[in-house]
């Protein structure tokens, strides 16, 4: 598989990039400290053409063997013209999980950086709106992380207010 | 499963199947033709240097080879990763180092070497054949290959000769789940069979003992039971008879396996060839989650695994230890995990039990009210009865509650009674907390006194009120009952039921070992501590949260939550308890010897725990 | 009402009457007309958000001042679920993605568990995959397109459509044994040959449904009423569209020819003679016509696929991979322990990650996926095509009216099951 982005993104950010590889799969991957990663994903898109948002997500390793910083958040971005997807990661600490957002340069990246905060409860800094998306507001941890347990169970919420719903006559919700 | 998959066995031919996972797609057709598999046993023992056993002199070398590179120790590279051991160290334990796992059967760390499975040959520089692993110490620079398709082919051909006969009994075998044959099937063979015709018939319920029972068929001879009966406890009671495939483990005629050692065998017997009489059909392993846990049987406390499935424990497995218990435990021990199941004091009772009615259960909130109550109305002439079958913390917190609240200053022992020590593990004192105990008395500035005279002394009407904390007695427990049921006050906390229980006046459910952390004192003065399992059955707290119940109800203030707090704030005073460190010294509870079947514990259940109550199962 | 009971006072006579006075202020007549926005709630459940999405629309008159997608009522813990049972246990979660191409999703979470292992299926596994593919995108975009008909007030297309779908879904469930939920494939291949004599019934089945298909396309392409409501309504620009990431038909129809099937042929697709229809201005229209268009195009590749499709084994005979023939199981030690493992511990997945694609009805089906090496994932993480699709909506209806909102969330065919995981 191709790394002619990952080389364009090395030879232009050096200091961006902290690690290179290639999975087992022959997938070439490049690991991106997170105070660069705006500037890359600006670059991947406005020079290398590697436009078409594809997806954003996180992997908690804390169950593997190096699980230290805690997160990875995986970044997939294709390219119409050369017709390859670049991939790369940004590790994210435990202790400060919070990364910039590429929602300004990628607006597709909107609900999939509120996927990953959703879920995994990394915060993107500079995110316009940055809610949960699939679960509701009161929701409490964030489930796909490894040490939420499989049947956790969620305190009951009061009802929310509904007061922004124009209601029409009827007996629903006249109390 | 489909309909359609029902396709013809196309493993005739022991072509490797195609498209199989890319790193060993090596493998196929180009692989050199071996001996066929029978005639492996025969390959006389590998060629190798060094005499067998003992280990090659490092340094005194022919003029010939290069110096050793690290003197002292012996340097060599398996699977390209360089290796410095110590000298005599065998190959399976050098590669274990770097990562490469070498398969056996017959090999034990803790026993001696026979190399009859040949699963471990692998490829060594100065060898032109294969050499075992186990049994070939290292010698300097020597390159060993693990993975070559030389020994591949060599642990196909053994797995497809061990399995010859093997009977088709995963389905109903005990072993299923943590056997060796089923997971170096799926890793050094997956191919089908070529048998035809029968396999050979033996005795599939041969008793061995007490305790033992062999399925024959299953048994792939590779000697480890008759090495432990010979070398552990040293008593011979195995040996192998017959030959070729009608080779059999038995026991001499007219004896059998009733060494108090004899559910080693099970354990060790790398398949379900030997079974526990008292487990089989009783769980599938895969079920059963472990607990890291110490065995209570006596004062030697070998540290166990305690297996369990939703509030019961099935059985104990002997954890590794080398300053106690090595990789074993008695007989007597494995047995007590009854008492966790069954006749267990389940919710608090006030009154004492009239004839063979029913007393009326009670919350347990009501028996601390009515025991304080009790309790209040005699402070100062309680006598303190505490069992060393209690943890550190349950004795930690009574006796402080003891000592402060109720003004005790000697403390009567109670306990289990001894029994006879045997030559190997097993000791007389039949607790596993006695140590503990004195440290703790000691500590708390309490006396401790013979539990004869508690007897002596409630006979005489001396004693008109007592506080139990834990309900063992190491004399008549007739006697000391019915003079017990002449005691005013009667606060017992106790796991299991006893005739003493039932004379209790109010009875206080406590929790088993297995149901909170908590720490032993074992006979050399160890302090282990040991894991929860699962929560604790019925109504049941752990005597130290007991205690701290009765001290708050009774004015006191006794602000532990848990057993680690307690250890922590009580704890203090206990020379000996200062320096330990309770966390740290925890078990790790992810690990399980063998295969981790289910990772239940991932999903925020206790491990082992089912939400719909236990499958069922066969015994209980 | 509680104040009905209060005493009322006596009415002031000096104080103008609402009901009367307020009219007659001169200044009254000559204001504009008041507005005031009105919030709306279409959904969770509302007869034309065909899964429950609830959309929260503040409007401006007709127009939609602002909109908020609230997502998340379908949600299942996909994700969680994968990773606590074994690889192949994850198959029936796939169904449940977009159910109504389940067989989309079950393939492609194949492909990518066997690019991770690294397998090549059989040829004709990879056939049955193509034709099962095929059958559920037909399948996917009647639901979409008599879906939209319906929705704008066409009940017959949707009836035409529905009576497809059933003869698709007989052909499935002849083929499965399921009608929606397929679970179909395994690791390493097929768990199922194609039935006797299924092949010549799919043909006539593509007959009648290409006749359906020709109904609908004639019943709604040059309706009037159908053609005002979707042509230049729901528009984004192909820039948009990128940026945001959409793909499969939606892309296309703002023209961009983007087709995984194409530039990076997975299976047999790179055998198949098939056109990729391509848009011009992305609108509701176009969407549709896109996938009115597919369907053809989908019916070409299974007449193909049905008669080049070769004989030979449908899964890989790799006791590690895939579950020994039964007579094995019951019969040899071999068989047994290969079948008690295969599904007990599930298949060891070899420690590593990878991230894979296919082209699913609605576009990019892609996983990520990482294993630590045991039987059971680590992470699956599934880029469902409907969820970026779905981002953009609020883009692209802001500041339109109310009405072109229905054909819109038509034409994008949201699936609650894969959007909301």
């Amino acid at each position: 598989m191709s790394t002619f982005a990952l080389d364009r993104v090395t030879a232009q950010f050096p200091e961006a990039v902290a690690e290179r590889y290639l999975d087992r799969t022959g997938g070439a991957w490049a690991v991106i400290h997170a105070e660069h990663l705006p500037k890359v994903a600006a670059f991947l898109k406005n020079e290398l053409d590697f436009k078409l948002f594809t997806s954003i997500d996180a992997v908690d390793r804390l169950h593997l063997a190096e699980n230290d910083p805690r997160f990875e958040v995986v970044y997939f971005i294709y390219s119409l013209s050369r017709h390859e997807h670049v991939r790369f990661k940004v590790r994210v600490s435990e202790n400060r999980p919070e990364i910039p957002s590429i929602t300004p340069v990628f607006r597709g990246a909107d609900w999939w950086e509120r996927f990953v905060w959703d879920f995994y409860g990394i915060r993107f800094a500079g995110h316009p709106d940055l809610r949960r998306v699939l679960l509701y507001e009161e929701f409490q941890g964030h489930p796909l992380r490894k040490d939420y347990a499989l049947r956790d169970r969620q305190p009951l919420i009061p009802e929310r207010p509904i007061k922004d719903i124009f209601r029409g006559p009827g007996t629903s919700g006249v109390s | 499963m489909s309909d359609n998959d029902n396709k013809k066995p196309t493993g005739d031919s022991q072509t490797p199947p195609k498209g199989s996972p890319s790193e060993t797609r090596e493998a196929p057709g180009s692989t050199p033709k071996h001996p066929p598999a029978g005639a492996k046993l025969d390959t006389p023992p590998a060629a190798h240097s060094g005499p067998t056993g003992t280990p090659p002199p490092p340094a005194a070398k022919p003029a010939g080879p290069p110096p050793p590179k690290n003197p002292g120790f012996v340097t060599c590279t398996i699977d390209g990763k360089e290796v410095v051991v110590k000298p005599g160290t065998n190959m399976i334990e050098a590669a274990r180092m770097v990562g490469s796992d070498i398969p056996y059967f017959c090999y034990h760390p803790r026993l001696s070497i026979a190399a009859n499975c040949r699963m471990c040959m692998v490829e060594a520089s100065n060898a032109p054949k294969l050499v075992p692993g186990c049994q070939t110490p290292l010698v300097e620079g020597q390159v060993i290959k693990t993975t070559t398709p030389k020994v591949k082919e060599q642990q196909r051909a053994v797995m497809e000769f061990l399995l010859l006969n093997h009977p088709v009994d995963c389905s109903i075998c005990d072993q299923a789940g943590e056997c060796k044959l089923q997971d170096y099937y799926m890793r050094y063979d997956y191919r089908p069979s070529r048998l035809e015709g029968g396999k050979v018939m033996k005795n599939k319920r041969k008793v061995l003992g007490p305790r033992v029972v062999l399925d024959q068929e299953r048994c792939i001879i590779c000697s480890r039971c008759v090495r432990f009966m010979n070398e552990i406890p040293k008593e011979p009671q195995l040996g192998i008879f017959g030959r070729g495939s009608h080779e059999v483990i038995d026991t001499f005629p007219g004896s059998e396996l009733n060494s108090n050692y004899s559910l080693n065998t099970v354990d060790i017997c790398p398949v379900g060839a030997l079974l526990s009489r008292d487990f089989r059909f009783r769980a599938r392993s895969w079920f059963l989650s472990a607990a890291p846990s110490v065995c209570t049987g006596c004062s030697r406390g070998c540290n166990t695994y305690a297996d369990f499935m939703g509030q019961d424990t099935y059985r104990y497995r002997p954890r590794e230890n080398e300053a106690v218990n090595k990789s074993w435990m008695c007989d007597h021990g494995r047995e007590t995990y009854k008492g966790l199941n069954l006749g267990r004091v389940l919710s608090a009772v006030v009154g004492r039990q009239q004839g063979i009615t029913a007393r009326p259960e009670v919350a347990r909130k009501e028996a601390i009210q009515a025991a304080a109550k009790a309790l209040s109305g005699v402070k100062g002439q309680v006598a303190v009865l505490a069992s060393p079958v209690a943890s550190n913390e349950d004795l930690l917190a009574a006796l402080t509650f003891a000592k402060t609240t109720l003004g005790a200053k000697e403390v009567y022992v109670g306990g289990r009674p001894q029994g006879q020590a045997d030559h190997y593990l097993l000791t007389a004192d039949r607790n596993p907390n006695r140590k503990g105990l004195e440290m703790i008395a000691q500590g708390l500035g309490l006396a401790l006194k013979p539990f004869e005279d508690l007897a002596k002394a409630m006979d005489g009407g001396k004693v008109k009120a007592l506080y139990a904390v834990g309900t063992e007695v190491p004399g008549n427990l007739e006697a000391f009952s019915a003079a017990a049921s002449k005691l005013d006050v009667f606060v017992a906390q106790s796991t299991n039921e006893s005739a003493l229980t039932a004379q209790a006046t109010v009875l206080l459910p406590a929790s088993a070992h297995v149901e909170f952390d908590g720490s032993f004192v074992q006979v050399d003065g160890l302090i282990q501590r040991f894991r929860k399992a699962y929560p604790s059955k019925g109504d049941a707290v752990g005597h130290w949260a007991l205690a701290a119940e009765l001290t708050r109800e009774m004015g006191g203030t006794a602000a532990w939550t848990s057993s680690r707090e307690v250890f922590r704030e009580l704890g203090k005073q206990v020379t000996g308890f200062a320096e330990f460190d309770w966390d740290k010294s925890a078990p790790p509870d992810r690990e399980k010897p063998g295969i981790n079947p289910l990772p239940t514990a991932a999903d925020g259940r206790p491990p082992g725990y089912r939400e719909f109550g236990a499958p069922r199962v066969r015994g209980l | 009402m509680a104040d009905t009971h209060k005493p009322v006072s006596p009415p002031n006579p000096e104080a103008p009457n609402p009901d009367t006075d307020a009219y007659a202020h001169e200044a009254e007549l000559e204001a504009h007309l008041q507005t005031k926005r009105m919030y709306v709630n279409m959904g969770p459940s509302h007869p034309a958000t065909h899964g429950t999405v609830r959309l929260k629309v503040e409007l401006e008159g007709e127009n939609i001042a602002e909109i908020d997608c609230e997502i998340g009522f379908l949600h299942r813990g996909f994700q969680k679920s994968c990773e606590n049972v074994t690889w192949t246990q994850c198959l029936p979660y796939t169904d449940r993605l977009n159910y109504v191409s389940a067989m989309m999703n079950n393939f492609g979470f194949l492909n990518a568990v066997e690019k991770l292992i690294g397998l090549e299926i059989p040829e004709r596994a990879q056939y049955i995959r193509v034709i099962g593919s095929e059958l559920h995108r037909i399948h996917d975009h009647l639901t979409c397109v008599g879906a939209t008909g319906m929705e704008l007030g066409g009940f017959a297309p949707f009836l035409f459509a529905v009576e497809a779908r059933e003869l698709i879904m007989d052909r499935v469930a002849e083929l499965t044994g399921a009608r929606l939920t397929t679970n179909f494939g395994r690791i390493g291949g097929m768990n199922r040959d194609l039935p006797e004599g299924w092949s010549e019934k799919v043909i006539k089945t593509l007959d009648k449904v290409m006749e359906h298909v020709t109904e609908i396309d004639g019943l709604l392409s040059r309706n009037r009423i159908f053609v005002d409501r979707t042509k230049d309504t729901g528009i984004i620009t192909a820039e948009d569209a990128i940026d945001y990431g959409w793909t499969g038909p939606c892309l296309r129809a703002c023209g961009i020819d983007y087709d995984i099937r194409k530039v990076k042929p997975y299976w047999v697709y790179d055998r198949m003679e098939f056109d990729v229809p391509v848009g011009e201005k992305g609108d509701n229209y176009d969407r549709y016509l896109m996938r009115i268009e597919e369907m053809k195009q989908s019916d070409r590749i299974i007449r193909q696929a049905l008669k080049q499709i070769p004989a030979g084994p449908i899964i890989l005979d790799d006791w590690r991979i895939a579950l020994p023939p039964k007579p094995e199981v019951y019969g040899t030690i071999e068989g047994v322990i290969s079948h008690f493992k295969l599904v007990m511990e599930g298949i060891q997945v070899p420690a590593g990650e990878v991230y894979d694609c296919t082209e699913a009805a609605n576009g990019e089906l892609g996983w990520y996926m990482v294993s630590d090496g045991s039987g059971r994932p680590y992470k699956v993480h599934v880029r469902a095509p409907g969820y970026p699709i779905l981002s953009a909506v609020p883009h692209i209806i802001k500041g339109k009216l109310l009405a072109d909102l229905i054909p819109t969330f038509d034409t994008i065919n949201m699936i609650g099951g894969e959007v909301e995981q």
